[in-house]
């Protein structure tokens, strides 16, 4: 409507202005035309200061009235004009990109799929938009979804693409027309890119051989209907029998405060559902889901939302996410520096778990002049293991997958012991936690060590040691430990903060209140006087985490009188809380696969890092990656040193089937020793991201365009896409002047002045 | 357990003994300083269950109180890195909640042990959750009381005799050999006693009762020459090992 007004007062389409140069035709004539309209503005000012009886401002009305008429004839007289660039006619070409993704054949274009207006405007030969363009230029058409290719025709258009990749599709459609004259190419898209690179080297190119891009954007811009599983955030692998807290993304349009199930599925069975409150429209609600995995083996977890009535998307309801179970017993190294219930009760709490090894080194007297420190050795392997006491050796040390420091002094250990204790952290990968007691944080010593630099929390460098009575600690979860996996002691989450409340309270020796940036506090500890202390919080380091829980008796929530004999609160804690400990852990061979899930035919890459006994990368080493595949055929694909990292080796590897993919990852050092194994698993799957954020982009579209001097449309604004494309300046053209000086404007304009001046004397009785 | 710290232990026992009877308690004869429960701090404390008792003379539990446990947490604090309240000790009858903060008790002459409901129900619990509770200081038929007595919280429990080879006889000491556990009374010999839980030796012991001996016989009197040192020594050994074993297990 607006641009139909316009193109009715100013002659030319609104394109017209924006694409022309504005100038005049007369040039001589201006000079004196202006000489003559400056002498009769002088005369006008004049003949009206001589009518003293008018008002001024009268006056000043009708001297602009006069001089706006003056300058509009002047205008009109010096021949303003448009000068364009206009294609010529069958001399250009124009490629057509067409979207021919799964994404298309979402219904929301006028109450059928994406795909219609493509079938509609350029899907016959002589589709309304094809034909216009055919008139006016040579067309090339290509078809793109994971690939791009030339279309012979567009009934070969199945819109069954599992991937949409803008960017290799305007690549190849550039190559294509390259030495060509190119008008612009014209991306009929919904713009619902997933490809893992961004546009920007494919705008570049454009721009460098100056074609600019003519965007279509079907579809809308916002769902009105539709549930989204948006995001799962799982671990690639998990001990069997953890407990998972799992974040999952939910968002929806249309269906603000519904209720619905979200229903978690192990390749079918189901394990986990609870009810969930949809988000208000565009919003995203972060949900923590809870469950446990206990079947071994690489594991397909569904997350799902039924389809609700009307949904536009039914296909984003669900997204799978795969995890590797794995099921061995996790060595841990207790040291406790005193025989204290503690260590006893961690003890019978992982005891119960057949996933954990709590190896506990005692120190049950301490060394005197003349005998060494003597330990009580529970949980060992071997009558040889820690003979000695600590271990003396990084091999030794690193063969643990966690550390539990009890309340054992700094100077227990050598120097060297020291530094093991952060490089266990830093350099293996390991998580250490530090428990509370006497010997413990500042109170052992421990300020100014190389733990203390690793440790989440700011020790006291004065400390005067343990201050007794302890400080009384009615624990608490902070806000991140109310969904962290070493929190929770309830399988139902609405019934921990009851369950928090009637916890008794805990003892600490060891005032803690400080932590490093970036650490991340669990469990906070309120005593009867004094500031809120940290009971729970870690932080990464290096390669690894550490962990503090500066209390004394976590025992207490068995033993207490008050607790039932039932009740499996402190149980279940050390298990999750050790159980996340040793999550993570990286083995001497670390194999990962990105991305985890390929389409067949599409490349990944296989990184593996290879690590001595010290955890020391192993460069130069004949490492292969033995790829299986579901029909049990065995690929092997040697990996080379990436050179930037040590022990890092990458190959790439193309499934050709589909279905699970089972990569080895094993081979020797230089010098022929064996350097471990490790594995991970593949998906290889028509992908479903199509159906996630599957509402048309403009702004992605948009971008394109105008990054590119094209130009944006919707669906149903194509109506100038030819005129856009023929004023756009690029290919072949010639120069075209459009007049300006009859536009209807001007006259109505001319008109509006005299007769405004008429009727403002005759109101004035100046007529 | 090195020559050497069998030397220490030799020595720091004359020392206690020497410093014990040099203290005016000690030559009263009988020490009356008790002046209540140690409160709860996270270090160990010694403490000695108490039950009804409506004879005469002094009540059977208090048997070796104080100058037992005197003695003894002198040597234990001494030879061991424990924590503990060295020159105070606890006494708490079976229906204290307070008994919870205290994972290891000790009980003298449950062959005179009696415990109504209440106190059977708090003991079960507290032995099931993790607590350990060591007998000692009875013989000949008291062993039928202290059966009684976990009958009622054990019905289907069973009582194993304990040999060298278990752990609680290596728990801090090297104790190789049982003929060196010291008689108190007059004839048969020591035997060692303990219940596990769902009566699985490879699951906690809970209990253990030092059987037809007297271990805090000889704490008490280490001062006094009752029995000659080596054999004191012992007592005090075996006692470190089954207090020691009741902290780690």
């Amino acid at each position: 409507m607006l641009s139909s007004i316009f193109e009715f007062l100013f002659k030319h389409q609104r394109l017209v202005f924006e694409q022309g140069d504005f100038g005049f035709g007369a040039t001589r004539f201006m000079s004196l035309a202006a000489l003559v309209a400056g002498v009769a503005a002088v005369y006008v000012v004049w003949t009206y200061r001589r009518l003293a009886a008018v008002p001024r401002r009268d006056r000043a009305a009708l001297v602009g009235m006069r001089i706006a008429l003056v300058a509009i004839v002047l205008f009109a007289l010096m021949q303003p004009m448009l000068r364009l660039k206009v294609a010529v006619p069958q001399e250009n070409f124009v490629g057509i990109l067409l979207d021919d993704s799964r994404s298309m054949q979402v219904a929301d274009h006028n109450n059928g799929p994406r795909s219609g207006f493509i079938q509609e405007q350029l899907g016959r030969p002589d589709a309304p938009l094809l034909t216009e363009l055919g008139k006016r230029f040579q067309l090339r058409v290509f078809r793109f979804s994971s690939s791009a290719e030339r279309l012979q025709s567009t009934g070969d258009l199945k819109f069954e693409g599992t991937g949409t990749r803008m960017g290799e599709a305007l690549d190849r459609a550039r190559d294509e027309l390259s030495g060509l004259p190119v008008a612009g190419l014209v991306l009929v898209s919904d713009g619902a890119d997933n490809s893992e690179t961004t546009l920007d080297e494919a705008i570049a190119g454009l721009k460098s051989q100056a074609m600019p891009v003519f965007s279509v954007g079907v579809g809308r811009e916002r769902l009105t209907r539709d549930v989204q599983v948006t995001r799962v955030e799982t671990p690639r692998r998990a001990l069997k029998g953890s407990s998972l807290v799992i974040d999952v993304v939910v968002t929806q349009t249309g269906y603000a405060g519904t209720k619905v199930p979200l229903i978690v599925e192990d390749d079918g069975r189901m394990v986990s559902t609870q009810d969930i409150t949809l988000p208000r429209d565009g919003e995203a609600e972060t949900l923590h889901v809870r469950f446990k995995v206990s079947d071994i083996g690489p594991r397909t977890i569904r997350f799902r939302i039924p389809v609700q009535g009307q949904e536009e998307v039914a296909q984003n309801n669900q997204r799978d996410a795969l995890i590797d179970v794995y099921n061995r017993r996790e060595k841990i190294l207790y040291l406790e520096g005193e025989p204290r219930p503690e260590a006893k009760f961690v003890r019978q709490a992982t005891d119960e778990d057949d996933n954990l090894q709590v190896v506990l080194l005692q120190r049950t007297a301490e060394a005197t002049v003349s005998v060494p420190d003597k330990y009580l050795r529970l949980g060992v392997d071997s009558g040889e293991e820690l003979i000695n006491g600590f271990p003396a050796t990084r091999e030794e040390l690193f063969g643990y997958r966690g550390i539990i420091l009890g309340s054992v002094e700094a100077s227990a250990f050598t120097p060297d012991q020291q530094r093991m204790l952060e490089d266990f952290v830093d350099v293996r990968g390991g998580s250490l936690l530090a428990l509370g007691g006497g010997r413990s944080f500042a109170e052992g010593g421990w300020a100014g060590t190389p733990l203390s630099d690793a440790l989440p929390v700011v020790l006291d460098p004065g400390s005067r040691g343990p201050q007794y009575p302890p400080a009384e600690l009615v624990v608490r979860q902070s806000r991140t430990g109310e969904n962290h996996p070493a929190t929770q002691i309830t399988d139902k989450p609405e019934e921990a903060p009851a369950k928090w409340r009637d916890l008794p309270p805990l003892t600490s020796l060891n005032p803690v209140t400080e932590v490093k940036p970036g650490a991340t506090v669990l469990l906070t500890g309120v005593p009867a006087r004094g500031t809120e202390q940290v009971v729970l919080a870690f932080q990464r380091y290096g390669r690894g985490k550490s962990i503090v829980m500066p209390v004394q008796d976590t025992w207490m929530w068995r033993m207490h009188a008050k607790m039932d004999l039932k009740d499996q609160t402190h149980h279940t804690f050390w298990q999750r809380l050790v159980r996340w400990v040793v999550d993570g852990v990286p083995d001497r061979v670390m194999a990962s696969v990105s991305p985890d899930r390929v389409q067949r035919g599409e490349p990944v890459t296989i990184t593996a890092e290879v690590s001595d006994p010290e955890y020391k990368g192993i460069n130069d080493g004949r490492i292969t990656a033995s790829v299986t595949s579901p029909s049990g055929k065995v690929e092997n694909v040697p990996m080379e040193w990436t050179v930037e990292h040590d022990g890092e080796y990458r190959a790439r590897f193309t499934p050709s089937e589909d279905g699970l993919h089972k990569v080895n990852v094993g081979g020797a050092a230089k010098d022929g020793r064996d350097v471990g194994k490790g594995a991970v698993n593949l998906r290889v799957a028509p992908s479903d991201a199509e159906y996630f954020d599957a509402a048309m982009r403009a702004p992605l579209l948009r971008r394109v365009a105008e990054e590119t001097e094209g130009r944006f449309f919707r669906a149903d604004e194509t109506s100038r896409l030819v005129d856009a494309i023929t004023f756009s300046g690029k290919g072949i053209t010639v120069v075209e002047e459009k007049e300006l000086w009859d536009m209807p404007i001007i006259l109505m304009l001319l008109l509006g002045l005299m007769g405004g001046e008429w009727m403002f004397r005759r109101s004035r009785g100046l007529a | 357990m090195t020559i050497r710290r069998l030397r220490l232990v030799l020595g720091l026992a004359i020392v206690v003994a020497a410093s014990v009877i040099a203290t005016p308690s000690a030559q009263r004869g009988y020490s009356q300083s008790y002046s209540g429960n140690v409160r709860y701090d996270g270090k160990f404390v010694f403490v000695r269950l108490s039950y009804p008792w409506y004879g005469g003379r002094g009540a059977p539990w208090a048997h070796d109180w104080p100058r037992g446990e005197e003695h003894f947490l002198k040597i234990f604090s001494e030879i061991t890195s424990v924590q503990m309240h060295v020159t105070e000790s606890s006494i708490m009858s079976l229906s204290d909640p307070d008994l919870f903060k205290f994972p290891v008790a000790y009980m003298a002459e449950p062959g005179f042990w009696g415990m109504g409901d209440e106190e059977t129900r708090n003991l079960k619990n507290y032995l099931l959750k993790g607590g350990f509770l060591i007998l000692d200081d009875f013989r000949n038929r008291d062993w039928g009381n202290v059966d009684l007595n976990f009958s009622k919280m054990f019905p289907q429990g069973q009582w194993v005799d304990l040999d060298a080879s278990h752990p609680i006889f290596h728990s801090f000491f090297e104790i190789n050999s049982l003929d060196i556990i010291p008689q108190a009374y007059d004839a048969g010999r020591p035997i060692f006693r303990g219940m596990y839980l769902d009566n699985d030796p490879n699951k906690r012991m809970f209990v253990v009762a030092a059987y037809n001996t007297d271990m805090s016989e000889f704490w008490e009197w280490s001062d006094r020459g009752y029995a000659p040192i080596d054999v004191t020594n012992e007592a005090y050994k075996i006692g470190i090992n089954l207090f020691m074993y009741g902290i780690t297990h």
